[in-house]
């Protein structure tokens, strides 16, 4: 898979005045299950190409009369990439260089403050490990 | 497949779809004050979410008439804030930080039409909170009294761009276009708004003349009467569904003049002053030129329809012979009758009757074409047009900027259960007429009837106020260009302390001045006359604010200078307009920067609209089978019922609407003529107002009934007049003063040459008798049912000093 280039990373606001959309339509479109979750959630949330050409496409849609639910349905006709589920976020934490555990992001404060601890002990064992290997190989 | 483990126990349920209602807001309480001239109130929204993730909640109302929102508070479990007044921009940016900091912000922002978004961003899941939204409106004044609305649902709209589709069984959506409407987000209306969030109200009323009735003809109310001026009302159920406007009378003593005068906090005396029209004088009796604007539209479909032919049926039985008249009937065509104006002569009208029988409901609501056909039809010179429509219609701004330039006076008569009063107030203000708005349950007939007995037939124009005994003072806005029978002069403005009168003076159709005195001042009503002023300066500016989008620079400069002026007012007031919205955020600690979803709050349909007047099924491939997609929102794991409940609420509703549309159908139907009765097209069993409308239709254009020679039309003449009086309505007072005016006039100047001497004599006793102010106790149903030789008898023998 092509890795995406910084300059095709946008934050909400960006891809907001890019494509002339208010934030808040933009959420509602994502809520509404018309255009994809942002790649990486969280507070440095950030969206793709694909999302300011879903953009493009959803405002063609609209001005030959349909409505976002109409929009929707058309979308889901279409199946495979087109058929989008509800949107939902994820953490990613990159404890080693291949390896990267996935949380997701509406969790409660109280257990995600048990995940990362547990992260961090595997992220520091995976480390330990590491130096142990290492130290086998030389 | 992923088992939600936290939902257990029954959840609400849509009766249409039999599909979950996940509620983001769970209820609205009305609370707050009533004056005289305007109401101060507190809207209480509680939201609260059952998601897993943040939410991002937004509720879309309507303003009521002259109404603006000054301030809210948002509390929860731990905080509570006050929201700030800040540029539009400025505040939507503050917002969006606010959401991307992972903060709870909340925003009111106004948008074109007086639709208001009020969006709270990052409810947390399980998280309560309260927005507490104080807002200013104004009512709709009588000599009498009051009426109040205020909108607990959001009526569908026509605009010739919107997108309109019924999304599932009962549940339908419709998107404004952007170029005009920006982002606003229309809610889904939901066919049975039984699941939806509970509505409320809990009232005081404080009036300047004793209260006599309180009574609502949308809900069922419960009153705390207090001293004379004083009272509470409130909601007799626990709670409703938001399926109409609150629709509040309060009932007074006819007034006099009056002045409510207080401190404001800038420490300048406030005032509102009401000067009833019966303190102007009598109204002319110069032939009127007139133009009936019927609405044909969808929305007006069944009753609603029915009720306005029926109205405007009467109507033309007020027509002199020297009055002109037109009918347009508009739906998105104009349909004319004839061309341009008509006399008012029996063979005009009976040919307009035949019209109207032939006008259904149909189509969209080209309310804006209507207004340029009307203006076209009184040929470009001064005349009244009086628009019987729902208002049902988007892009309001465009529709007053035509009536404005059409330089003639428009009436509304609004008809409906979810308000486009603000509407229908501004497009009347704004060309000098006058409004009424009515429920679809109430009569409308009788309220067109007395509506049209002072069209074009002000009892002062060309008004002009001022204030004697100080040497600073204001009034804004300008006093009303003409002022009608049972509608009062309200003025707001402001004055130095000190002895001072009030002065005002009208030079048509006599010239005339009266003077008020303004010595006394009321503790507490100072601030709230002023937010009331402002509010209502607001109203009107923002009417005439259509953005400053437009291709021509001339009206972008123009628009431009309303926005500047609409700013100036908002900080000058501390009142938010389309230029200025509130805003809060309270800061949350921790790391929540999680996207919240988006989700919009639902309201009901409005009672009596069909879905189909708006709303048709989708023609795309997943309606193909009959079936309706999947839900866009996920269903909660709680149990669901095999197929949707019954709702004894819906089907008490669609069996009173068939009742009354029944019981309607049956009046037109009793209106066909039988000759051989003195009022041969009676209703055996039909209220009195129906008997009353029917005689009133009958009006030859000589003013008197119908019969085959001098001595029938004289009786039935007769009778007609004593039955108008039976019922409290006399040539001055009363929805029927010009008929019986009309009556009146034909009795006393024709010499009926056919008729015997003694019958001309009698009839000469009759009339004195009547003017000595005595009226018959009879039942009205046995007056009418007499034939014409029983009824003169017992004419004479009463007039005599018989029973």
């Amino acid at each position: 898979m092509a890795k995406k280039s910084s300059k095709d990373r946008k934050s909400l606001a960006d891809l907001a005045r890019e494509s002339s959309l208010p934030a808040r339509t933009i959420r509602y479109y994502i809520a509404r299950g018309i255009l994809p979750p942002p790649l990486v959630g969280g507070r440095d949330a950030w969206y793709g190409p694909e999302h300011a050409e879903r953009l493009e496409r959803i405002r063609a849609l609209q001005a030959s009369g349909l409505t976002l639910a109409q929009i929707a349905w058309q979308l889901a006709d279409k199946g495979g990439e087109e058929n989008l589920p509800e949107a939902s976020t994820w953490w990613n934490y990159t404890i080693a260089d291949d390896v990267v555990v996935q949380v997701r992001s509406q969790m409660r404060p109280w257990r995600l403050k048990r995940v990362r601890r547990l992260i961090s002990q595997m992220a520091a064992e995976l480390k330990a490990a590491e130096a142990e290997e290492e130290s086998h190989a030389r | 497949m992923p088992v939600d483990t936290e939902s257990r126990g029954f959840s609400v349920v849509d009766s249409e779809s039999g599909k979950p209602i996940e509620l983001a807001m769970q209820e609205l309480q009305l609370q707050g004050k009533l004056l005289s001239v305007g109401a101060r109130l507190m809207v209480r929204h509680v939201f609260r979410s059952c998601e897993r993730k943040p939410l991002e909640v937004i509720y879309t109302f309507a303003l009521p008439r002259d109404a603006a929102l000054r301030q809210f508070v948002v509390a929860g479990e731990s905080f509570r804030m006050r929201s700030k007044l800040k540029s539009t921009e400025e505040a939507v940016k503050e917002y969006e930080e606010g959401i991307q900091q992972g903060h709870l912000a909340t925003l009111a922002r106004q948008y074109g039409d007086g639709l208001v978004s009020l969006t709270l961003g990052n409810l947390m899941p399980g998280e309560t909170v309260v927005v507490l939204l104080e807002v200013l409106a104004g009512v709709e004044a009588h000599d009498d009294g009051i009426r109040f609305r205020f909108p607990f649902t959001l009526a569908p709209s026509y605009h010739r761009q919107a997108r309109a589709v019924e999304v599932e069984p009962g549940v339908g959506e419709i998107e404004l276009p952007e170029n005009e409407f920006g982002d606003l987000i229309l809610p889904h209306y939901h066919k049975d708004a039984a699941g939806l969030h509970e509505v409320g109200f809990s009232l005081s009323i404080a009036m300047a003349q004793p209260i006599t009735e309180i009574s609502s003809p949308s809900h069922s109310v419960r009153v705390k009467t207090g001293d004379g001026e004083n009272s509470h009302v409130m909601l007799s159920t626990g709670h409703d569904v938001p399926n109409r406007d609150l629709v509040l009378d309060v009932a007074t003593r006819i007034s006099q003049s009056y002045v409510l005068a207080g401190m404001g906090k800038d420490e300048k005396t406030r005032f509102a002053a009401v000067v009833p029209s019966h303190a102007f004088g009598e109204t002319s009796a110069a032939p009127r030129r007139v133009v009936f604007v019927l609405d044909r539209s969808g929305s007006m479909g069944g009753i609603a329809i029915e009720q306005a032919r029926k109205a405007l049926a009467a109507c033309l039985g007020a027509l002199a012979e020297d009055d002109e008249f037109g009918i347009i009937a508009f739906d998105d065509r104009v349909e004319e009758f004839g061309s341009g104006l008509h006399k008012g002569d029996k063979a005009s009208r009976d040919k307009a009757q035949r019209f109207l029988e032939s006008v259904d409901a149909r189509g969209g609501t080209e309310l804006a074409a209507a207004v340029s056909a009307a203006v076209k039809v009184l040929g470009g010179t001064a005349g009244d047009v009086l628009i019987m429509t729902d208002g049902q219609v988007a892009g309001t701004e465009n529709i007053l900027s035509v009536a404005r330039a059409g330089g003639v006076r428009l009436h509304c008569l609004g008809i409906g259960s979810a308000s486009q009063d603000r509407f229908l107030t501004l497009l009347a203000r704004e060309t000098g007429g006058v409004c009424r708005f009515l429920t679809s349950r109430e009569r409308i007939d009788l309220p067109a009837v007395e509506l049209f007995a002072s069209l074009g037939r002000p009892v002062a124009s060309e008004v002009k106020a001022r204030v004697e005994g100080v040497a600073t003072w204001s009034i804004a806005p300008d006093p009303a260009s003409a002022i009608f029978a049972g509608t009062p002069l309200t003025l707001f403005g402001e004055r130095e302390a000190g002895m001072a009168r009030l002065v005002i003076e009208w030079s048509k159709p006599q010239p005339g001045k009266l003077e008020v005195a303004m010595d006394a001042v009321q503790a507490g009503v100072g601030e709230t006359l002023r937010l009331l002023q402002g509010s209502r300066l607001i109203s009107d500016l923002d009417a005439k604010y259509t953005g400053d989008q437009s291709d021509r620079a001339l009206d972008r400069r123009e628009q431009q200078r309303v926005g500047d002026r609409l700013q100036a007012l908002s900080e000058a007031y501390g009142l938010a307009s389309r230029r200025m919205s509130l805003v809060a955020v309270v800061e949350r600690a921790g790391e929540t920067g999680e996207l919240p979803k988006t989700v919009v709050v639902p309201v009901g349909m409005p009672q009596d609209l069909a879905m189909q007047a708006y709303f048709r099924r989708s023609t795309g491939a997943a309606h193909a089978t009959g079936a309706y997609p999947a839900p866009i929102q996920p269903a909660m794991a709680a149990p669901m019922p095999s197929s949707a409940p019954s709702n004894p609420l819906h089907d008490l509703l669609v069996t009173s609407q068939s009742a009354v549309t029944r019981a309607s159908r049956a009046v037109l139907s009793a209106m066909r003529p039988k000759p051989a009765a003195v009022a041969p097209d009676r209703q055996e069993e039909g209220a009195p107002e129906d008997a009353l409308l029917d005689l009133a239709r009958q009006l030859e254009s000589d003013g008197g009934m119908p019969g085959k020679g001098d001595f029938e039309r004289m009786v039935r003449s007769l009778v007609a007049v004593l039955a108008f009086l039976i019922e409290g309505h006399t040539s001055s007072t009363g929805a029927f003063r010009a008929h019986v005016q009309r009556l009146m006039h034909f009795l006393e100047t024709s010499k009926f040459p056919a008729s015997s001497a003694q019958h001309r004599e009698g009839l000469s006793a009759a009339l004195a008798w009547i003017e000595q102010g005595n009226k018959p106790n009879w039942p009205l149903s046995e007056l009418l049912a007499w034939n014409v030789d029983e009824a003169w008898k017992r004419i004479m023998q009463i007039v005599a000093g018989g029973a």
